[in-house]
């Protein structure tokens, strides 16, 4: 598969991904957070860039992977 | 006769999700060790993971790994090699030296990080490398019959359980896959 096929297959998963996590998010949880933090799952839900987000919300990963459960925003690979 | 399993080197995500699991340990009935670099394991933090990490470090089915010069240089190349693709995710070196030891070693790389998953696919430095989500090493514990049981139930449970999911289609080929693959064997 060429390099140009191989990186549409990944941004139609990526999208794929983002749209669950839209949807499954609970938003209400999510607008109830102080700003730091309902910024980084924002950030989350439209990356899907863990490490990066549970910086931006000034947490360790494990801390930021259990809020995203509360949250109810799963991770997708 | 002795039947060898192969070497397996885990990062964060991994872990962090995997250890949520009630069928965790089918881990050891694939891999003869499962290696943890130092670097991921500075990132696990909270006490159910760490106290199934350190259970398993203690048996040996577990065993960390320090890292190498060679594989911290080749770790380096691939997360600045991950920046040059705009669309390509990031890698980040936890990871990435997983992807490392996956190139240098032959290990299979454990991740649930779709950036390590994009850069096996896309970048030339890591072509042979096997990369493993929990939804290969599940399909391969339900072929091994180490779990017995309907694979659709299964990969609920581990969705359910770690709050994980997996794109569909990808998930509904798997399980037509186990289900004809089991059904022969039956």
């Amino acid at each position: 598969m060429s390099l140009e096929k191989k990186l549409e297959k990944w941004r139609r998963l990526e999208e794929e991904a983002r749209e669950i996590r839209r949807r499954e998010a609970d938003w209400k949880f999510i607008e109830s957070q102080p700003p730091r933090v309902r910024a980084a799952l924002i950030y989350y839900i439209e990356s899907g860039d863990i490490r990066t987000s549970a910086k931006l919300a000034g947490m360790d990963l494990e801390d930021f992977r259990e809020l995203l459960r509360k949250a109810n925003i799963p991770v997708v690979t | 006769m002795l039947h060898s399993k192969p070497f397996a080197a885990a990062d964060t995500c991994f872990l962090i999700d995997w250890a949520y699991w009630r069928y965790r340990d089918i881990l050891f009935d694939l891999f003869q060790t499962v290696f943890v670099p130092e670097a991921v394991l500075r990132e696990i933090k909270s006490e159910k993971t760490l106290e199934w990490v350190a259970i398993n470090l203690a048996s040996g089915r577990l065993a960390l790994f320090t890292e190498t010069p060679d594989v911290i240089e080749l770790a380096i190349r691939i997360v600045e090699r991950s920046r040059t693709i705009s669309s390509l995710r990031g890698v980040d070196i936890p990871e990435a030296i997983c992807l490392a030891l996956g190139k240098l070693r032959g290990y299979i790389v454990l991740t649930e990080n779709r950036g390590a998953l994009m850069a096996a696919d896309v970048l030339e430095e890591l072509s042979g490398v096997v990369v493993w989500r929990s939804l290969e090493v599940i399909r391969e514990a339900i072929r091994r019959r180490i779990i017995i049981c309907d694979p659709e139930q299964v990969f609920k449970l581990y969705e359910e359980e770690t709050r994980h999911r997996f794109p569909r289609s990808e998930l509904e080929a798997v399980i037509r896959e186990l289900r004809e693959e089991v059904g022969e064997m039956a």
